[in-house]
């Protein structure tokens, strides 16, 4: 996955949103690690969407809302992107 | 995990013996810690100050007591900091320090063992009062979803028992100063249907702009700009009462459980009794806070004469210290005019439903220590009482009386017995 939103993004967003210390590298070594397993909430994934929603001006949706692990949720939220052409 | 629900049930056993604090965590203006607390509060410290918080300064409250120096990040981990406002930051250090007094873990074959209370009068003003900020300067996507959970009165009850895995009955109240007082009777009765110990106290964050500035409609706060003369109750210089940020947590426990576990009770809650008279003047609270020390000296089996120290509600209004001399009077009888009567939040101000909790933890401190804190600033008592000023004294302190009064018309009495005489 190269974006345009990467693993470090998801992880700098994790921190300010949620205050999370989270190893990006970990996230992207493990595709089968969820959300819960970095103990991320269903509030805080709520803000890093909110946050990302105003980064790229565009709306991403509930379903982004709904990925169980960063991996799921970087593909949804980069093909979304993608398509739009951002 | 094995199934925690077959475990053996405490609760069909007859639980008759008054539980036991076993733990205590304090967050105050005049000392973070219980151990700094009670040097500051046993010396008479006033660290009633001039307001100094962003956005506050300009109000008419001059004087309050703030804390300075907390840093929530050395005792609690970043997400849960996050995502609460600082009377929960307050509540999940004290919580913590009491945890660790009281030496409590949670038994993973048991999760049910360990409930939380609270209570909390304004609940995270200064988190919500920055998310609101966003919605009108920015917009409903620049709210950040923790807003739904960090306002509320509950958050710090549920944070505490989500961060400490205690997963029994847990509650809050919204009920006034004297909540703090209700909140330790409420986690006894808990414990009374059989839970083991129960993680309970008060801690407010009032001192951010929102806040103050609904502080400014009570006619009891006191707007004095000198800090050794903003908060004087029981003198004819009284003049309203200084708000104040803070808290404490304790761990209170069935004895029993206690005892099989090895803790050290600092004290036993004895009795407690409130009841409600309204805000049509403070004379009202004369009939309701004689009553319920009369009824908590009930539930304690506890005879006037044996009351060795009075911790005063001390609300600093001439018609509400006239009412509670006079409900002391009526209460105790003859030994009115000589039990030790102290206020030592003189020194540091009313953290509003923390503010019995922080009594509570006075008081838990003097029946340990054998020492009556005095009442900072005040001198010069009014009335037909014995109140400590100047100087702390020592005394052989078996029993101790807490006092508590809502602004909103809620009258409390705890009794609390110190630990030590059961033991003999």
């Amino acid at each position: 996955m190269n974006g345009p939103v990467t693993f470090d993004e998801l992880a700098e967003l994790m921190k300010a949103r949620a205050g999370l210390s989270v190893d990006p590298r970990e996230m992207e070594r493990r595709p089968e690690a969820t959300f819960a397993d970095f103990d991320l909430d269903s509030l805080g994934l709520l803000g890093i969407v909110a946050e990302l929603e105003k980064r790229h001006g565009r709306s991403i949706g509930n379903e982004a809302e709904g990925c169980k692990s960063p991996h799921a949720f970087l593909e949804n939220v980069n093909n979304q992107l993608s398509a739009a052409g951002v | 995990m094995s199934q925690p629900i077959s475990t053996p049930s405490r609760s069909a056993r007859n639980r008759t013996r008054p539980p036991v604090i076993t733990g205590l965590g304090v967050v105050a203006p005049n000392g973070q810690g219980a151990e700094r607390f009670w040097k500051a509060v046993q010396r008479g410290d006033s660290v009633l100050r001039p307001v100094t918080r962003d956005g506050c300064t300009h109000l008419p409250l001059k004087v309050a007591g703030e804390i300075d120096g907390f840093d929530p990040s050395a005792l609690i981990d970043g997400r849960f900091l996050v995502q609460t406002d600082r009377f929960t930051h307050f509540a999940m250090a004290a919580a913590e320090m009491a945890v660790q007094d009281a030496r409590l873990t949670v038994d993973p074959e048991r999760p049910f063992a360990i409930g939380v209370v609270t209570a909390a009068g304004s609940g995270g003003g200064e988190f919500g009062q920055g998310e609101l900020q966003q919605l009108w300067d920015k917009g409903p996507s620049f709210v950040g979803p923790y807003q739904s959970i960090a306002w509320f009165y509950a958050a710090s009850t549920g944070q505490i028992s989500i961060r400490g895995g205690f997963r029994g009955p847990c509650g809050v109240l919204a009920n006034d100063e004297a909540g703090g007082l209700d909140a330790l009777a409420h986690a006894a009765r808990t414990i009374r249907r059989g839970t083991d110990a129960v993680v309970v106290g008060a801690t407010e964050a009032p001192l951010a702009p929102y806040s103050v500035v609904c502080q400014l409609g009570y006619p009891e706060l006191s707007l004095s700009d000198d800090p050794q003369r903003a908060y004087l109750p029981f003198t004819t210089d009284a003049c309203g009462f200084a708000p104040a940020e803070g808290g404490a947590m304790f761990v209170l426990e069935d004895p029993e459980a206690a005892q099989a576990r090895g803790a050290r009770p600092l004290a036993t809650v004895a009795g407690h009794a409130s009841n409600f008279t309204g805000t049509d003047g403070w004379s009202h609270s004369r009939q309701g806070l004689a009553r319920a020390v009369r009824d908590a000296l009930d539930e304690a089996q506890c005879s006037a004469r044996e009351v060795d120290v009075v911790f005063a509600d001390a609300l600093g209004v001439p018609e509400a210290d006239q009412a509670e001399a006079l409900a002391i009077a009526d209460a105790l009888g003859p030994r009115a005019a000589t039990v030790p009567v102290t206020a030592p939040k003189t020194g540091f101000g009313r953290a509003y439903s923390a503010s019995s909790a922080l009594d509570v933890a006075t008081a838990v401190l003097a029946l340990e220590h054998g020492v009556v804190p005095p009442t900072p600033n005040v001198t010069g008592v009014r009335h037909d009482l014995d109140v400590v000023t100047g100087e702390a004294r020592t005394a052989s302190l078996r029993t101790a009386l807490v006092l508590s009064r809502g602004l909103m018309g809620c009258n409390s009495a705890l009794v609390l017995r110190s630990a030590h005489g059961d033991e003999r």
